[in-house]
């Protein structure tokens, strides 16, 4: 295959970089991640939603994420722009805008944003495979880490695969948006099977190759990854503590909650 | 070596407890490894012992980046973490990708993937691997990598079972096992079992251009390396004398395809051809090569409107690609991908090549004749067979006569016979001639110097997303510069020719211009 004229598209955001927050342990990110998340999701007044969001911002730079944003602009910009509109025109069930409307629409604007620069940051400071070790030492089966590290393996593999199998049927005269439901759905099972069939005998040789490299050897297993927590770790941990205690005191306060 | 069917995979893969584990099948007689009996051992608890490498590179990577790659088989058979930075670090230098941890695979090149495939088994130091087709998918300059990777592996004192189509890879082996039918039907020394030509033909391999020549003079034991046969010709006074070759005359009938000035950019600003311009004419057959990201697929996929130019633009009879439907195009430019399963869904092969037909809205007898015109053309007569259960080199066969049936003005190809033994290829290829001969103009990429000096009567190499060369066969496998931005060595009887001062593109060619053996006379 000439993988160099099809494009196959990484999926992974990492970066690689020697800043502190990629020296952080792992589960230390993961739980960084979780705070962020539990934050941003229990309160909704913008004012209470944008020092998580500077917060965000403030991490990227050093984490070298920013070309990472830029590539998902658009999907910053999508998410920001259909919510604000959104949730001003039909909040509260009725069509119209609001001021209610406007305001939730621009908390829930930021807030998803929010979430999705967090995770951002988390997989430009955290290689897959680190993810994995962290959801093992927090008491996961392997498998979960191991077929999360698979999948972002695979995913740009299957979909470069399915891209030449469209254009192929193309080739032959294959118009996919045309007719009736019915029709539209009948015209796909000459791009499902090739590409189904294709993936499946990948996975039969995948599944020899893991063993011949060891898999299910019989033997205990042994991790490359050796991650020490260290003072860092203890600072990010209060910090990450205090910032959600914080948040729970503001939503059961009420305070970081809009006006109903 | 040895045909498709003979049994050579199952063989390797008997070797390293595949067979009967993930292939259930009933296997009598007795490996042994090292020594030791492997019967009812499963498959990782040979990890170490014996490696295999398949010719998929993409199964054979599982993790987001190198390092963790080549650490995934250390982890899984209990090897003392603190002896892991030492095992990746040699690993990667001996396939020599020292400096690329931390990549993702996905960033590599073919060649690259494969080697990482192997350093991902070399780490745990094997003394035995076992490498199945390790440099089919790759392009010449991949291959080049990693046969530099085996014949250093080989220095240090690995023993390597390699399954290999090549003559020239296998000529340098200890030892050359033919299989045919299932059974070893040759076992030796690759110089005297590759010389045997008639040999080679039964089992279905190609044998070296110098054996042929030699064989076709009547000359005794010829030699594999095209130096020693220069010799051995020169001492045996048979000096060929080439006609004359006239410049190739002018084209008259007006372009097929005009390629205009053609760039294309991919979404991310990486620029895959410019300022490319080149003219189609009817029933051309036309070699397009070149490295791979030298663009030749980008600029196929541009002749049938797959792509869309970002500066330039391609004409078919002077309409623009851009203008015209999807069907329409279908009917004038036909695609063939590489691999054939990227378009093979059908229950059987009849439905299969009725597709096509079927999309452009033919009545049913127009489809049936399409469809008996196009198995005719490429040899297929088992209509109800289940596509899925052919053999590689029949489904591709056909996956062209599926596009045939479209009766398309030109047929493009995209490594038609990559991954196809010996006798699949020549079918293959003498059913592109066949159709060149009836009037259809043909474009192939292909990394198969033999093909193209054999077959085309134009090659165009790209180098960099520009126009490199434009002309015949013959000038290219003339000029040493031109080869080296191609990755291509000529043929050996192209070399051999060379060093007796001509430019021979086949054996026939070559034995021809022998004094002494043109045509008889009555």
């Amino acid at each position: 295959m000439d993988a160099g004229e099809t494009g196959a598209v990484p999926l992974t955001l990492y970066v690689p970089a020697a800043s502190r927050l990629h020296r952080l342990h792992p589960v230390t990110k993961v739980a960084g991640l979780a705070a962020f998340i539990v934050a941003a999701f229990v309160v909704d007044r913008p004012l209470a939603l944008a020092p998580l969001a500077a917060a965000i911002a403030a991490l990227l730079v050093p984490a070298g994420g920013f070309p990472n944003v830029r590539r998902l602009r658009v999907m910053f910009v999508l998410v920001f722009v259909s919510s604000l509109v959104v949730w001003t025109l039909f909040y509260g069930g009725r069509f119209g805008a609001t001021r209610a409307g406007f305001l939730y629409g621009l908390s829930t604007a930021i807030r998803l944003d929010t979430f999705l620069a967090a995770g951002i940051l988390f997989l430009t400071t955290t290689r897959v495979e680190e993810v994995a070790y962290a959801l093992g030492r927090l008491g996961l089966p392997y498998i979960v880490g191991f077929t999360l590290t698979l999948a972002f393996r695979l995913v740009p593999v299957f979909f470069d695969a399915a891209l030449a199998v469209v254009q192929a049927q193309r080739c032959r005269g294959l118009e996919l948006g045309r007719g009736g439901i019915v029709a539209r759905l009948r015209r796909f099972v000459p791009i499902l099977v090739p590409v189904l069939i294709g993936a499946l005998r990948r996975a039969d040789r995948m599944a020899m190759a893991l063993e011949l490299r060891g898999f299910n050897s019989g033997r205990p297993r042994t991790t490359y990854l050796r991650a020490r927590a260290g003072p860092a770790d203890a600072l990010a941990g209060a910090v990450l503590a205090v910032t959600t205690v914080a948040y729970v005191a503001l939503w059961t306060s009420g305070v970081g909650l809009l006006a109903r | 070596m040895g045909a498709s069917g003979a049994g050579k995979s199952t063989l390797a893969r008997c070797l390293t407890r595949l067979v009967p584990c993930f292939v259930p099948a009933e296997v009598t007689g007795d490996v042994r490894l090292l020594g030791e009996p492997i019967h009812g051992r499963r498959v990782g608890e040979l990890a170490g012992t014996i490696g295999m490498v398949f010719q998929d590179f993409e199964a054979q990577l599982f993790s987001t980046d190198v390092t963790q790659e080549v650490v995934f088989g250390l982890e899984h058979t209990a090897v003392p973490p603190a002896e892991m930075p030492e095992r990746v670090a040699r690993a990667l230098a001996t396939v020599g990708l020292a400096g690329f941890e931390g990549r993702d695979p996905t960033t590599l090149s073919g060649g690259e993937k494969q080697r990482l495939a192997i350093a991902g088994l070399l780490a745990l130091r094997p003394p035995v691997m076992v490498l199945d087709e390790p440099t089919t998918d790759l392009d010449p300059v991949g291959r080049a990598e990693v046969l530099r990777t085996l014949a250093g592996l080989r220095g240090d004192g690995l023993t390597l079972v390699v399954i290999e189509h090549d003559t020239a890879a296998a000529a340098g082996a200890d030892l050359l096992l033919v299989l045919s039918e299932g059974r070893v039907v040759g076992r030796g020394a690759p110089r005297e079992l590759l010389a045997d030509v008639e040999a080679c033909a039964a089992a279905g391999i190609r044998a070296p251009d110098t054996c042929c020549v030699l064989a076709a003079l009547g000359l005794p034991a010829p030699p594999l390396d095209v130096e020693t046969a220069a010799e051995r010709l020169r001492a045996a006074g048979a000096t060929p004398k080439p006609p004359r070759f006239l410049p190739p005359p002018r084209p008259l009938r007006p372009p097929l395809i005009d390629v205009c000035g053609l760039g294309h950019r991919y979404p991310g600003g990486h620029a895959a051809l410019a300022e490319v311009s080149l003219a189609i004419r009817p029933g051309e057959f036309l070699a397009l090569v070149g490295r791979n990201g030298s663009g030749k697929t980008t600029l196929a996929k541009h002749l049938n409107g797959l792509l869309v130019p970002s500066e330039g633009a391609v004409r078919l009879e002077g309409h623009d690609v851009r203008g015209l439907a999807l069907e329409e195009l279908a009917q004038r430019v036909g695609y063939v991908f590489q691999d054939p399963d990227h378009q093979l869904f059908a229950a059987t092969v009849e439905e299969e090549v009725a597709f096509g037909p079927r999309n452009l809205g033919l009545d049913p007898a127009e489809v049936e004749v399409r469809v008996a015109e196009a198995l005719a053309a490429v040899g297929l007569d088992e209509r109800d067979a289940d596509p899925f259960l052919l053999d590689k080199g029949v489904r591709q066969r056909l996956a062209v006569a599926a596009v045939l049936a479209l009766r398309p003005d030109v047929l493009v190809l995209d490594e038609p016979t990559t991954g196809l033994d010996f006798v699949e290829q020549q079918k293959m290829m003498a059913l592109l001639r066949a159709r060149h001969a009836a009037g259809q103009t043909i474009v192939i990429i292909t990394h198969t110097p033999w093909v193209i000096a054999e077959y085309a009567e134009r090659v165009v190499l790209l180098a960099g997303g520009r126009l490199r060369y434009d002309g015949p066969p013959r000038q290219f496998f003339a000029d040493d510069e031109l080869l080296a931005a191609a990755a291509f060595r000529a043929p050996d009887v192209t070399r051999l020719g060379r060093l007796l001062g001509c430019t021979p593109l086949s054996v026939a060619e070559l034995v021809s211009w022998m004094p002494g053996r043109q045509a008889p006379c009555p």
